[in-house]
């Protein structure tokens, strides 16, 4: 019955995938084919840390060769070797396999941190020596192409690179859904758990978690090939640490048990990163802290906490739950603006534009304009308002999570949403 | 793997030995496992009877000497081929996948019996023979009731007879068990030796074990490890009798 | 022969610098199984700690400064913010020091900016040690081995002659025993975190004057400081000291030399074929002297998976 009920969730946002992105504008559109590339980025990359237990800092390294190999093949097609502009992502699934197949060989060599540290070596590797090679990846300035047209499809609007995109997602979560079904996929599980039984069960584990590592790669190189047909061109910069870390933060904060939880996580930040770039130039910074009182509230992310809430519906009386639900969420929002009027009142505190105006004010203080009013630096009231953000927001979180707490447990729950254990890796 | 090889030795250990660094841990260590008995290597602490499982099952290599399974050397092989070649071994610290269900944990093994170890393309549900196979272990190891429970959360026995349950799926004919009934109480050690001896029926067993009431009541022959070699080996009434080892470890006991 | 002693010197004294940044991360992970990912991020703020006071007060209340900020945040942060995540496995503290890092990159940038900030060491030490082959070579890089030097006799008289290092090692080895002993092991802990992360910071204070002071500091040398405990295995101090020497050796020798694939299969007639291939093969070792910690590290794990002296697991 709930398979009935998932089913039919999940074609129905299918349809919505479909239907509604012709209603919208370019930069949505676009801002769509993003959000799709990071959640399948992140659905692989969660293939490591939450199926196998193996946590990668240096995803960007097959992220960017997948997008270099499907960049080099629209090149041979723009130059008349005839192949179907929808199958590009092949390309970046071959390389992605063959370069996981030999980086995972070294990588899982050895466990736990130090499968880390290779990683984010390997990736270093990449992003020092690309710049180095002109012919394979263009210099610094990267290598570019275009979509040539085919069959029917010329592939020149955003809207039909969205479908494209959408295609390819599509199919390969299905296909990273599917491989938890089959043996290798309950396998990678085992030896998340328990590496050592494993082999004493007649399983070559080191083979294994290199499969495995190739299989992440490989859905990792196709969304990088997405990327770049999406952009049609791409550069060394693709193998930078930012572009791993950016995956971590977002398959973590997103939740790395539940399975659909990268998408949420990657969806998430890729939709604030398109709505406040433009705002903020501590976009990155936010993300830090979000993925900081994640790590210590909430460990299994966003998606456990839903998953966790979802098992025990039944349970909860959710009119009483509503009331301090509410209240965290308000305790949250003052936090937040407080910690956001701080944070932004020092991005323009300690600006260039500003120390120009200090120039122009004879070393003085001027004030600044922040949320459309004006702030004096050294007016009591400035800083008053933070502050009171701050105590305000805290006081009304913690009583909400005591009344929270209290309701859990008197369902005879001993953990809370925000204590519960996750069950991540066995990646130490 | 016919009648004519009853001759030949299961599994046969010839001036085995390990080192680590200047510790000479086992010191020539010769033991012959008959097919088809259980056998069971008794000594003090400290003896080298886990040394010698590891050795035998491929945890570590052995700085000299031979060991030969149905007259093949399996000697430094790596753990996952001296399963295949028919060894299975349990640990005495219970070695289970905490975090699957009791039905996975069976399933792994099984799946490994069928050669199907690396499948990528079939879903695992469809796979009747194999889910039908782990029924089967379950219910001989008595863990139905908990079979889609997280194997983490079951009881310490419960947790020991999984771990000997596992051993069995791979289809091993030579069954390792390291101390299996090590901290259980008297009642959960007359069943765990209940369950050792029928599912152990037709194959060959070999068990390290500290309680002298379950070696007497289920082994055919025991081995004494005393300081890294093999002082005796004999029925377990020969055992009992024989002088050397009195003094060397019965009596220590006694006194 | 001039080319191998200055590049042997620089070699040394960056290796000296790398070790006085991977000693801590090294120390910290022997003891709690903690890989501090933010350790690094503990170098760049010493640096910039250093600048901001030093623009004040003057540079050596500077480096005084810096290493005791970024220790007692070591300390909060082994304090507070640590035992939170424990109980969800060594990967959880891994993974919220890797948020720590972010966040301590990101207040740098939001208050010093994006670019480099013009941290100079005082006049004083602007001076040549000595003349060699017809040119000066910089004291200041002396200074920065000197340091490093001083501060491991330092450590490593604290570790084997005084109580305090006894319980530490003790702790190191068997941090239950330890405490069963009646020993404050969360103290101790806490103090073997912060004074990691002091030396980072003294580092970065020290090299801070010398090297380029930037937001990107951090995670530049925290790769290599990476790099760094994988070849010496994770957890052995000496291990990480070979490992820094060795990493810091092949840099500067590298960054000097014109080899390349080539020219190595020219010494066998297929120079012309190699040229023709292009790409790889006529890259200069010179050129690709970042590479080169990486690659080292591959070949490492290939011949020893444990590292130069690491323990097998």
């Amino acid at each position: 019955m709930t398979n009935m009920r998932n089913l039919i969730l999940g074609a129905v946002f299918l349809v919505l995938l479909i239907a509604v992105p012709p209603l919208l504008d370019l930069a949505w559109q676009n801002a769509l084919v993003n959000i799709l590339i990071a959640s399948l980025f992140a659905l692989a990359f969660n293939l490591l840390i939450g199926q196998a237990g193996l946590l990668s800092f240096g995803h960007a390294a097959y992220f960017g060769i997948g997008a270099f190999a499907a960049l080099h093949l629209m090149i041979a097609v723009e130059n008349g070797l005839p192949f179907p502009t929808p199958l590009l992502p092949l390309a970046g699934a071959a390389a992605g396999l063959t370069v996981g197949l030999i980086a995972g060989y070294f990588a899982t060599m050895r466990s736990g941190v130090y499968f880390a540290l290779v990683t984010l070596a390997i990736a270093e590797l990449f992003h020092s020596l690309a710049p180095r090679l002109e012919g394979m990846f263009g210099g610094e300035a990267g290598i570019a192409s275009m979509r040539m047209p085919w069959a029917s499809f010329t592939f020149g609007s955003m809207l039909s690179v969205y479908y494209l995109v959408l295609a390819w997602v599509v199919i390969c979560g299905l296909g990273l859904w599917a491989y938890t079904r089959t043996p290798f996929g309950r396998l990678t599980l085992a030896l998340r758990d328990n590496e050592q039984r494993v082999r004493f069960l007649g399983y070559n584990a080191h083979a294994s978690k290199v499969i495995v590592f190739a299989i992440s790669a490989m859905v990792t190189g196709i969304a990088g090939s997405l990327l770049a047909i999406s952009n049609e061109t791409a550069n060394y910069s693709l193998f930078a640490s930012a572009v791993s870390s950016q995956v971590v933060l977002q398959t973590f904060v997103g939740g790395a048990t539940v399975f659909l939880g990268p998408v949420l996580g990657a969806a998430a930040f890729a939709l604030f990163s398109f709505l406040v770039s433009d705002l903020t130039r501590s976009w990155v910074l936010y993300q830090g802290l979000i993925f900081v009182l994640v790590m210590l509230y909430a460990p299994s992310g966003i998606g456990g906490v839903v998953e966790h809430h979802i098992r025990n519906r039944k349970n909860l009386d959710w009119s009483r739950l509503a009331g301090p639900y509410l209240l965290a969420l308000a305790g949250g929002l003052l936090i937040a603006a407080g910690v956001v009027f701080l944070t932004e009142s020092a991005s323009i505190l300690f600006g260039e534009e500003y120390a120009m105006a200090r120039q122009g004010a004879n070393g003085g203080l001027p004030a600044y304009e922040l949320f459309g009013l004006i702030w004096k630096p050294l007016s009591f009231v400035t800083w008053t308002v933070p502050a009171a953000l701050l105590a305000g927001g805290g006081v009304v979180l913690m009583r909400a999570r005591r009344e929270i707490g209290a309701i859990w447990d008197s369902k005879g729950h001993g953990a809370r949403p925000a204590a519960k254990s996750a069950s991540m890796g066995g990646a130490a | 793997m016919n009648a004519s090889t009853t001759e030949q030795a299961a599994l046969r250990l010839a001036g085995v030995t390990k080192s680590f660094g200047p510790i000479e841990v086992l010191k020539g260590v010769n033991l012959d496992i008959r097919r088809g008995e259980r056998h069971a290597v008794i000594g003090p602490n400290g003896a080298g009877k886990s040394t010698l499982f590891n050795l035998i099952s491929g945890m570590f290599s052995p700085s000299a000497g031979e060991i030969a399974l149905n007259g093949r050397s399996i000697a430094g092989l790596s753990p996952h081929l001296i399963n295949r070649a028919g060894l299975s071994r349990s640990f005495q610290i219970t070695n289970i996948f905490h975090r699957l269900s009791v039905f996975e944990n069976l399933r792994i093994g099984i799946l490994a019996r069928h050669g199907m170890r690396y499948g990528l393309f079939r879903p695992i549900a469809r796979m009747r023979q194999v889910n039908d196979e782990t029924t089967e272990v379950l219910a001989r190891v008595g863990l139905e009731a908990r079979a889609h429970d997280l194997a983490g959360d079951l009881t310490y026995s419960e947790q020991r007879a999984l771990e000997i349950g596992m051993t069995l799926t791979t289809g091993a004919e030579i069954i390792l068990l390291d101390e299996p009934t090590a901290g259980m109480s008297r009642e959960e050690t007359a069943q765990a030796v209940d369950l050792i001896r029928t599912v152990t029926e037709g194959k060959t067993l070999l068990m390290v074990e500290h309680d002298m009431s379950v070696v007497f009541s289920l082994c055919d022959r025991v081995s004494v490890l005393v300081y890294g070699s093999i002082l005796a080996t004999d029925t377990p009434t020969g055992i009992s009798a024989n002088r050397a080892v009195q003094e060397a470890y019965l009596g220590e006991e006694a006194a | 022969m001039e080319f191998a002693i200055i590049s042997a010197l620089n070699g040394v004294t960056y290796g000296l610098l790398l070790f006085m940044v991977s000693a801590g991360l090294t120390l910290i992970f022997g003891m709690m199984g903690v890989l501090n990912f933010a350790h690094a991020s503990f170098y760049m703020l010493g640096a910039y700690v250093a600048y901001a006071v030093s623009s004040i007060f003057g540079f050596w209340t500077g480096v005084i400064v810096a290493p005791i900020v970024t220790g007692l945040i070591g300390m909060a942060v082994e304090r507070f913010l640590l035992p939170k995540v424990h109980k969800h496995g060594h990967a959880h503290e891994l993974l919220l020091t890797f948020g720590l890092a972010l966040i301590i990159e990101e207040l740098v940038k939001l208050f010093f900016g994006d670019f480099p900030v013009n941290y100079q060491m005082p006049a004083s030490l602007r001076f040549s040690a000595f003349h060699i082959f017809g040119a000066d070579y910089p004291f200041y890089r002396l200074f920065i081995g000197g340091v490093a030097v001083v501060m491991f006799t330092a450590l490593w008289l604290l570790l084997t002659r005084t109580r305090t290092g006894i319980v530490v090692r003790a702790a190191e080895r068997l941090p239950a025993m330890a405490e069963a002993l009646g020993h404050n092991i969360p103290m101790v802990f806490m103090f073997v975190f912060g004074t990691g992360a002091a030396l980072a910071g003294l580092a970065g204070a020290v090299a801070g004057a010398f090297y380029p002071t930037n937001p990107n500091m951090g995670l530049e040398l925290g790769v290599i400081v990476f790099v760094v405990v994988v070849v010496g295995g994770l957890g052995s101090l000496k291990g990480s000291l070979l490992a820094s020497l060795l990493i810091g050796l092949f840099s500067s020798f590298a960054v000097g030399l014109d080899w390349s694939l080539a020219k190595l299969l020219g010494l066998v007639g297929l120079g012309e074929w190699a040229r023709s291939i292009g790409g790889l093969m006529t890259l200069e070792l010179s050129s690709v002297s970042a590479t080169i910690p990486f690659a080292l590290m591959l070949i490492v794990l290939l011949v020893r998976p444990a590292g130069l002296m690491g323990e097998r697991n």
